[in-house]
């Protein structure tokens, strides 16, 4: 469990975070959206440890970072700035991780195998894709086997079917009670596998919820003739709105419903559909951020 | 969290997994050697040569393996800012305290490590640059081994204080740059200016420590307190600005 409560972090002059909320519980995949420059990172590097919050708290398990009896054990996290030193094989840098953290050291061979690098893992990291690079922060963040996930853009560098790989992970992982939070600025690369999302922008929160109490998916209807139906509709008291495109979206009623409304007002249905839920997140997220976080 | 032997060995296992150890063992090897032959070779008089004067001025040669610690201090401590590997050093031991002292006490282990291997080259060094000149290089004598000793003090401190540079200058080239600028331009102006203010500072009471025959120096034993104190000035400060700053 993550739980983040008015956390607030200023460097001199500029808020990068402002009184943000938010709680990611176990067994889901929370998404962390926003803009580049909407304090994500910020936001992860106080509930790391790694810079100290102006004002709030960022707690893992009820617990500030530093006070973790075995941060490996129950975290295991990705950021962008972490980096490998370039004349160090991967293996060994795993190797320094688990030593450092008192991990067995067994454990370095499965978790290269998980994140596909055993073939290159002798091989010095200077020499490799900022794709294996991810992976190998990946195999690093994965070896305490944690009960807590933070991973920042981590499709960042991989390909299409590294990405595919990325959200397998996360869903395996949450899918086993974990707490799996991950930030991304675009919402496509993470809006198949999210459970929950916190969308924020310039350091506040914009929403949080659950992909499943996101406003019920509404219902889109052609016809021959808009303006019959539209009268019917108005009539009804059903809430609607004519789309640019000629189309009507009907909220709150079943297909079958509407349908029947238009056999009613005497026109004839040329398409009917239901919206999926990505179509709603989207709406979200453009809407929050401005159209511009894609 | 691991405790310290723990968090010792892994930063003993970061510095065994990437070149540094590989290239600061040889590097100060070979300048010490390098120095001791050519003192030797230099000397004007060989019948002098075995005076306990001439033996300190060529063993003191010995000691220029400090600087190249110095400089692997620093990488042992900023090099982690340059590489980004701070990060994953500070999600595994978020008190970060004692990943300073980690690194302090490997620095230790390495410069005494260094100390020890560029003695021994300068003795193997110094014995046949002797015999080239047609003397006994004097092993017996307490000179050799007060400066062989004074050698390893010389090195140890030198790399503690070279950590704790390194975690308080984050910046690996500016930190390599300032230590070494320090060494060849600034205190040299010290001791031109005002020698007796000089001899006060890290790398003269070095000079002291391996007993260089030169006037101005502090006796060896008060030049070991000097940069015993430096160092732990450093290390202190060091500690204290990691334990708080934002990464």
């Amino acid at each position: 469990m993550i739980e983040i409560r008015d956390l607030t972090k200023s460097y001199g002059g500029h808020t990068a975070v402002d009184r943000l909320s938010f709680t990611a519980p176990p067994g889901k995949v929370t998404g962390f959206l926003g803009p580049n420059g909407a304090g994500k990172t910020t936001t992860f590097r106080c509930l790391l440890g790694l810079a100290r919050p102006s004002a709030g708290t960022a707690l893992i398990g009820g617990r500030p970072y530093r006070d973790l009896a075995a941060p490996r054990r129950t975290v295991g996290a990705v950021l962008e700035s972490s980096g490998f030193h370039p004349s160090r094989s991967g293996r060994d840098h795993l190797r320094v991780v688990a030593r450092a953290a008192g991990l067995d050291a067994a454990g370095i061979g499965a978790a290269l195998e998980l994140v596909g690098l055993a073939g290159a893992a002798d091989r010095r990291v200077g020499g490799w894709s900022l794709g294996m690079r991810q992976r190998l922060g990946i195999a690093a963040a994965l070896l305490g086997d944690p009960a807590v996930l933070v991973l920042d853009e981590p499709s960042n560098g991989l390909d299409p079917e590294g990405v595919h790989w990325v959200r397998q992970v996360l869903r395996r992982w949450a899918d086993d009670g974990r707490t799996v939070m991950v930030a991304s600025h675009q919402l496509a690369e993470i809006a198949q596998v999210v459970d929950r999302v916190v969308i924020i922008r310039d350091g506040r929160l914009g929403a949080e919820t659950d992909i499943a109490d996101l406003p019920a998916a509404r219902v889109t209807v052609r016809v021959d003739r808009t303006e019959p139906l539209l009268g019917a509709l108005g009539a009804a008291g059903v809430d609607h709105e004519l789309l640019a495109d000629g189309a009507i979206a009907v909220a709150d009623r079943a297909p079958d419903e509407v349908g029947a409304l238009a056999a009613r007002a005497g026109v004839t249905v040329t398409e009917l559909g239901r919206s999926r839920t990505g179509e709603a997140l989207e709406a979200l997220f453009l809407d929050l951020t401005g159209g511009n976080g894609r | 969290m691991s405790d310290l032997p723990t968090l010792v060995g892994a930063e003993w296992l970061k510095l065994r997994t990437t070149r540094l150890l590989h290239g600061t063992l040889p590097t100060a090897v070979a300048i010490s050697a390098a120095g001791v032959a050519g003192a030797v070779v230099s000397a004007d008089d060989a019948g002098s040569l075995t005076s306990a004067r001439q033996v300190r001025d060529v063993l003191a040669w010995t000691g220029s393996g400090a600087l190249v610690v110095l400089v692997a201090g620093i990488v042992l401590a900023a090099g982690e800012h340059r590489h980004g590997t701070v990060v994953d050093t500070y999600l595994t031991t978020p008190r970060r305290g004692r990943v300073v002292a980690a690194k302090l006490a490997v620095g230790a282990v390495l410069g005494l490590l260094v100390g020890l291997v560029t003695a021994a080259g300068s003795v193997a060094v110094a014995g046949a640059a002797y015999a080239a000149r047609d003397a006994t290089f004097p092993l017996g004598d307490g000179e050799v081994w007060a400066s062989l000793a004074g050698t390893l003090a010389y090195t140890t401190l030198f790399a503690v204080l070279g950590v704790g540079l390194g975690s308080l200058v984050r910046n690996q080239v500016t930190a390599v740059t300032a230590a070494l600028a320090w060494v060849a331009v600034v205190e040299h102006i010290f001791i031109a200016l005002a020698s007796g203010l000089g001899r006060w500072l890290p790398f003269e009471a070095g000079q002291a420590i391996v007993r260089t025959p030169l006037d101005h120096l502090l006796s060896p034993l008060a030049g070991t307190a000097v940069l015993a104190l430096y160092a732990a000035a450093f290390a202190l400060v060091g500690a204290r600005t990691t334990a708080t700053r934002d990464i």
